[in-house]
């Protein structure tokens, strides 16, 4: 239909004429990657040459011209260019495919040796490129549309930030201590913490009972540096990893692992060191690293340290972090108790597949949901957990389970084990938030501390009654 | 038991997973030092492609994978467990009714060969009496920092009770061989129930039998 585009656009594009075996090559290329791709698609293209003509005619000129080559070497020279850019970023409009640009080349007559087209043809070739013109137009329309519309969510996000921001700075952390437990302050919190005040509302509402202070943190940090250094000379002679060792060695290996190359991968080094020398009862326990990477994202380094440290404090981390596994049951037990009076279907159904809440649970409360959940969905779950507490972690994990519900009740053991480990990555806040908002902490009357209470009371009369404390496993 | 050295491979062609109907079903147990490299097994087995960096397993992931071998449709649920010795009382109940462990070890770190006799132990503690041994050096891809000979994991192979088949591989993934291979070739013989097949190596420059 256009066969004739390639070859009169050869003298229209003299800059490209000393390209030919370029030309040559990338239809080589073409043809090869269209036959990889798949052989009889090829077969009918090269049958209807001419619309293989008009494809190497697009290819050429979007892949192949000058201006493609000028443009990629800035890129890959890393910016060493910069004198460039300004021209490239002129010439870059150039690149996308617009139609007007092509104009020239296909509208063109065939040369003087050819036939020329008849009248009919010549008509229809104008109506079919204008109505590719239209299409792309009409592509162009709608994805401006498209962007119009998430500008103005994103301004409307960005307003609403902004004013929670004013609202938090001058009317709430003044009078942190008078106002917090207020109806609208917490309204407020739910809806998600301004990313500026994060870290200050985190470590106000996770406190510092451990009375630690930034020299503290300065004298474990110099400690930890001090066994790091007899780590690395030793290391490279045997592989010596026992006692405080391994906890040094492990923190290594698991920021390597993590967190390799990352801009904060010396200060996460630095506050799990100091924290292992802090705490080398606990040491470093696979999971931490997750935790202090969040709070190393929205707060300084001495502060990350000492909310990490009162964080791990919390009766539900210690559990968790200390692997009592007993203690760790009753957790269980109790986020049981709500998922049974939550979400009474999916129960049963986890019930049928044996699948216990220790199979995904786990995972989920180490982290803090910031190994499962994508980051700025798992800092909100962080921010409603300074509001509420541990009971909170297990309400995040009921609106999971209620967000998937309905895909989780046609799913066998393994599937939903599966799916668990893995959460999809989209997704979203609100969505998540919503099913949180219509998961009730409720069971007859008792919340969550009662419940937790009350089976922990069981545990004291059955010990009571063993002279020893049961394990079950 | 078998033994597997593994390598860095990606996977030619990835069979479809059937979803809801199988012949059997077999618990995979995967167990190990941490940062061994299990959960990149377990992803290059699921995917057929091999992520260096992966998050730490906390607590345990799973994969389901379904195989078609002989005909039969096995499925395949891997336990992929966390490897530090904190999280040992939590694993500890999850070996209950596995057919199937795979111990990992990485092989430029001694330290986590020597532990695999501590993991064979939990195995034979905790597992079935019948559980099915397959030990795994990882990071064979390394080899200019290999601090475990493939030799000694022979001996360990063999030292190790006769009730487990007993047998060692040399995992060369670029010549072609893949862990689908190797942990297909456990399955049908916990289908067909033989007792304890020693089965041939498939191609001699690969594998080395013990």
């Amino acid at each position: 239909m256009l066969c004739r585009t390639s070859v009169s656009h050869a003298p229209s594009a003299k800059k490209e004429t000393k390209s030919s075996t370029n030309r040559i090559y990338s239809l080589l290329l073409f043809l090869l990657l269209s036959y990889v791709g798949d052989p009889t698609q090829t077969q009918k293209l090269v049958n209807n040459w001419s619309c293989l003509c008009f494809f190497y005619c697009v290819f050429h000129l979007v892949l192949m011209s000058p201006c493609v080559s000028q443009e990629e070497q800035p890129r890959d020279s890393s910016g060493a260019s910069c004198t460039q850019c300004p021209a490239s970023s002129g010439r870059r409009k150039n690149l996308e495919f617009e139609p007007l640009s092509t104009t020239a080349l296909i509208l063109e007559d065939r040369p003087a040796n050819l036939p020329a087209k008849s009248m009919e043809e010549t008509q229809r070739h104008k109506q079919e490129y204008e109505e590719m013109v239209a299409g792309a137009k009409r592509r162009e329309m709608k994805d401006a549309q498209k962007k119009k519309l998430q500008m103005k969510e994103r301004h409307r996000h960005e307003d609403s930030i902004s004013n929670a921001m004013v609202i938090w700075n001058t009317e709430i952390l003044p009078h942190w201590d008078s106002v917090k437990g207020t109806r609208r302050v917490r309204d407020l919190w739910w809806q998600g913490l301004p990313p500026s005040v994060r870290g200050r509302v985190w470590s106000l509402a996770i406190g510092n009972e451990l009375n630690i202070t930034p020299e503290l943190y300065e004298i474990f940090l110099s400690r930890a540096k001090e066994k790091w250094r007899s780590y690395s000379e030793t290391s490279s002679v045997n592989d010596n990893e026992s006692g405080e060792c391994l906890s040094t060695a492990l923190i290594h290996r698991e920021l390597q692992t993590n967190f390799s190359g990352g801009p904060y991968h010396d200060l996460l080094h630095s506050v799990l060191g100091a924290y292992t020398c802090y705490r080398p009862d606990i040491g470093y326990v696979q999971g931490m690293s997750f935790i202090a990477a969040v709070l190393i994202l929205n707060l300084e380094e001495a502060d990350a340290f000492i909310t990490f440290a009162n964080l791990l404090n919390k009766p539900c981390q210690m559990a968790f972090f200390r692997v009592d596994h007993e203690l760790m049951l009753k957790y269980f037990a109790a986020f049981e108790v709500f998922f049974e009076e939550n979400l009474p279907r999916l129960f049963n159904h986890f019930q049928c597949n044996n699948l216990t809440p220790d199979l995904y649970l786990i995972d989920w409360i180490f982290t803090l949901y910031s190994k499962s959940l994508p980051l700025d969905v798992a800092c909100r779950v962080w921010d409603v957990f300074c509001r509420d507490g541990e009971e909170s972690l297990f309400r995040t994990g009921l609106g999971i389970l209620r967000l998937y519900e309905d895909i989780l009740l046609q799913m066998d053991f393994i599937h939903i084990a599966q799916f668990l480990s893995r959460l999809p990555e989209d997704l979203h806040s609100h969505t998540l938030f919503y099913a949180m908002a219509n998961t009730h902490m409720v069971s007859r009357n008792r919340r969550w501390t009662q419940v937790f209470s009350a089976l922990m009371k069981d545990t004291n009369k059955e010990t009571d009654r063993n002279g020893s404390p049961a394990l079950r496993s | 038991m078998y033994f597997v050295e593994h390598f860095s491979f990606t996977m030619q062609s990835a069979e479809l997973e059937i979803e809801d109907s199988f012949d059997f079903l077999f618990k995979i147990i995967l167990v190990g030092d941490s940062n061994v490299g299990k959960t990149c097994v377990v992803h290059s087995f699921k995917s057929g492609i091999f992520i260096e960096k992966q998050q730490n397993t906390i607590g345990v992931d799973f994969t389901v994978r379904t195989l078609k071998i002989d005909g039969k449709k096995i499925k395949l649920q891997v336990w992929d467990t966390a490897g530090q010795e904190r999280f040992r009382t939590i694993t500890q109940s999850y070996y209950r009714s596995a057919h199937g462990a795979m111990v990992a070890y990485d092989i430029t770190r001694r330290s986590t060969f020597e532990s695999v006799s501590q993991w064979i132990r939990e195995v034979e503690q905790y597992g079935a009496a019948s559980v099915l041994l397959i030990l795994i050096g990882n990071k064979s891809d390394l080899h200019a920092n290999r601090q475990v000979l493939f030799e000694d994991a022979c001996t360990l192979a063999q030292n190790v009770e006769a009730a487990f088949v007993l047998m060692a591989r040399e995992l060369m993934a670029r010549n072609g061989m893949t862990a689908i291979d190797e942990i297909s070739l456990e399955a049908p013989s916990l289908t067909l129930n033989s007792s304890h097949p020693v089965r041939d190596t498939l191609a001699p420059d690969k594998n080395c039998r013990c």
